[in-house]
């Protein structure tokens, strides 16, 4: 009998299971869905066993062969793509420098006039590795890949000449000492850990969009307890009715994100005062963004625990591939690509150069144009799809 | 004007299903109308036709002597829903300020209506308390001061007494009443026969989307089930089959019962006209045929009886 019992309950829960499809998504393509995600950022795309290739700025001010050896060996490198149509300064080093500043090349590689020179005169000029630490790996592993690609090029040198010389019956002479390389961080100087500012947008901007998402379904059980309908009875309209909620959800969500970055200020020397301005700004746009996405997919669902189960899976899916969970720097360019249709993916850019790359407020007009952009059309969508509760 | 609210051939359709099919009917001033029906007879349609919610295929509604918009031009209606249509997170005062702000009230105006609402649902001590932690009763009244802060012309009640114990369904009456004095008209959807017999003015019975009766209880009475009583006599055991078409003969039977050996055949069911006279004269006839009693039940015309001669079933929930 006490078999039978546990059995039935076992047997209630699992057909109740059954008629809840949307828990029958979250519990067994949900999980596939992100392995797929995770498997794609960090194998560049399914089955395909590529990594990312690390994106290098090369200024060779040598005119010597050592010189162009090492940059054509770089560029034949698996794990180098080299950045090309540098713009900006006239001066090659400035051009470099902005290169890292402005997020085209992850490192710039600066060959110093005269390099191939020094080396043959047995005085070699070092080398300069400009970089951003706010990408842990690509500036530790292209110091390394410099070092063994130098090392390469001058043993083979080696091993010609001493062929030369030994059919001359000359000893050949002892090969020049490695230049040494000289890693610069760029941006690192008086700041606090990069990470800090990248993953307090990134997690602030997760939970944004998880607390939106979930006070919105305000509006579904407003319309299941008959509270929407006799708001829609009084001088209250649909509009009225979206604009006070997205008002609402946009200043919690503004104070949410504040709080992350005063304890990012407060425990971690994040200097948000000094960009007080900038971060406002993003700070406001973004939440209104996200406040937005919230009220059109409420608008969207029948019921709340449709709302509930949309809403996990989109903004976990968003925070994966917006790099809330994982720097964008370590996916291939196709799914940094993808992930630019995040707002975590824009709101982590705009945070970052505000204060990491330290770029004037000006600058973060794509980032704002993009999430206030699409602020407005989810909100338009979102009115149109609440002309339900209006009307049938 | 001698009509508050006066909704003519109203008509709805969802699809094929005709939820409102040519529903007229009027209120007057401070009158309480009930509106009667099985369930998906179109009551809830006709409310959401009357507050907006539902955009009616055809017909008019007159609010005031002007017809009702679409959208809008409704601040002399108030609603009060089914369910517990406030925010339950909210204090009382709260939910008060918020839909007493939603109808248009402001400043001075405000502060008194929430005063005046907190006195008439004799929730004045429980003001800054939260309806998630109150009884049924005290969570009704909260629903229906929410909906009259504004002083409406017009007030629809759908079911505002589900749930509640009698002592709470007294007062909630008590306030409508109240209401009714100052000159509000009332439209109350109820399942509850008695309450729509003892309460209301008038009474508009409606199934399938039709209007099939309205008027006061007598004329709904005089117009079906007439002012005869109905008595009905138990038996122990069924009568011979010519013993009961014997006494069909001088009394009909109603609605199947008496009959023959039909679906109740220890039951005679039928109307008289005088208990004093023809009641014994029944009983003498049963007896006669060896019939023996086991009671016997006289029943005045009421909401009941009219409501199942109309649609032919009882109303139920």
């Amino acid at each position: 009998m006490t078999a039978r019992l546990i059995t039935e309950v076992a047997l209630i829960g699992l057909r109740r299971m059954w008629h809840a499809k949307l828990e029958l998504l979250l519990v067994f393509v949900v999980p596939v869905v992100f392995f797929t995600i995770f498997a794609m950022i960090f194998t560049g795309g399914v089955g395909s066993g590529r990594t990312t290739k690390i994106k290098l700025a090369v200024e060779n001010l040598d005119r010597g062969a050592v010189g162009e050896q090492l940059t054509e060996r770089l560029a034949a490198s698996d794990a180098v793509r080299i950045v090309d149509g540098l713009e900006g300064a006239d001066d090659p080093l400035d051009r470099a420098r902005d290169a890292v500043l402005h997020g085209q090349a992850a490192v710039s590689l600066v060959v110093p006039e005269g390099w191939t020179a020094s080396l043959e005169a047995g005085a070699p000029e070092r080398l300069f590795l400009l970089y951003d630490s706010s990408d842990q790996v690509a500036p530790k592993v292209m110091t390394a890949l410099v070092q063994e690609t130098i090392g390469a090029i001058l043993t083979d040198r080696a091993a010609e000449r001493a062929e030369t010389l030994a059919a001359q019956g000359v000893r050949a002479p002892t090969p020049p000492p490695l230049p040494a390389v000289d890693a610069i961080d760029l941006l690192a100087e008086g700041k606090a850990n990069p990470t800090v500012a990248m993953y307090a947008a990134g997690i602030a901007v997760m939970f944004l969009l998880f607390s939106a998402t979930g006070a919105a379904g305000s509006l579904l059980e407003e319309e299941e307890t008959q509270t929407l309908e006799r708001l829609l009875a009084s001088r209250l309209t649909m509009s009225h009715v979206l604009a006070g909620k997205w008002l609402q959800l946009t200043l919690v969500g503004a104070v949410q994100v504040s709080v992350m970055f005063a304890w990012a200020q407060i425990a971690f020397g994040l200097d948000v005062l000094r960009r007080l301005d900038g971060f406002l700004i993003m700070t406001v746009t973004t939440a209104a963004a996200a406040a937005a996405l919230a009220l059109l997919l409420a608008a969207a669902c029948r019921t709340r625990a449709q709302l509930n189960a949309v809403s996990v899976i989109l903004v976990l899916t968003m925070s994966a591939l917006g790099g809330s969970m994982i720097p964008r720097y370590l996916m291939s360019e196709s799914m940094q690509q993808y992930g630019r249709v995040t707002f975590n993916a824009w709101a982590i850019d705009g945070y970052t150069k505000l204060f990491w790359r330290d770029q004037p407020t000006v600058e973060l007009w794509p980032e704002l144009a993009v999430m206030a952009g699409s602020a407005v059309v989810m909100l338009v969508v979102a009115r149109g799809l609440a002309t339900r509760w209006e009307s049938a | 004007m001698s009509h508050v609210l006066a909704v003519e051939q109203l008509a709805k359709s969802y699809g094929s299903r005709r939820a409102l099919d040519g529903v007229s009917f009027e209120a007057g001033p401070g009158e309480l109308l009930g509106l009667l029906g099985p369930n998906g007879a179109g009551k809830t349609t006709l409310i959401r036709c009357l507050t907006g919610r539902v955009k009616p295929d055809a017909g008019i509604i007159t609010l005031l002597g002007r017809p009702l918009p679409r959208r809008g031009g409704r601040e002399r209606l108030g609603f009060v829903p089914q369910e517990l249509g406030v925010y339950p997170d909210l204090t009382t005062r709260e939910n008060l300020h918020a839909f007493g702000v939603f109808n248009g009230l402001r400043g001075v105006r405000l502060r008194e209506r929430i005063t005046w609402a907190l006195e008439w649902t004799g929730l004045a001590d429980r003001a800054g308390d939260l309806p998630k932690n109150f009884s049924g009763g005290m969570k009704r009244r909260v629903n229906i001061a929410c909906g009259v802060l504004h002083e409406p012309q017009v007030l629809l009640l759908d079911e505002p007494t589900v749930g509640v114990d009698p002592q709470s369904r007294e007062r909630i009456f008590a306030m409508i009443e109240t209401l009714r004095e100052a000159g509000t008209t009332v439209l109350l959807t109820t399942h509850h026969l008695e309450e729509a017999e003892q309460r209301c003015d008038r009474i508009v019975v409606i199934d399938h989307g039709r209007v099939i009766a309205q008027g006061t209880l007598n004329e709904l009475i005089d117009a079906t089930v007439g002012p005869n009583r109905l008595a009905t006599v138990r038996l122990v055991q069924p009568l011979p089959l010519h013993a009961t078409e014997s006494i069909q003969l001088e009394w009909s039977p109603v609605n199947g019962s008496a009959n023959g050996h039909g679906a109740e055949p220890r039951v005679l069911r039928t109307q008289i006209t005088s208990v004093a006279d023809e009641l014994p004269r029944m009983l003498e006839s049963v007896a006669r045929f060896g019939g023996e009693v086991r009671d016997v039940e006289v029943q005045s015309p009421n909401l009941q009886s009219v409501f199942l001669h109309l649609t032919g079933r009882e109303l139920r929930e």
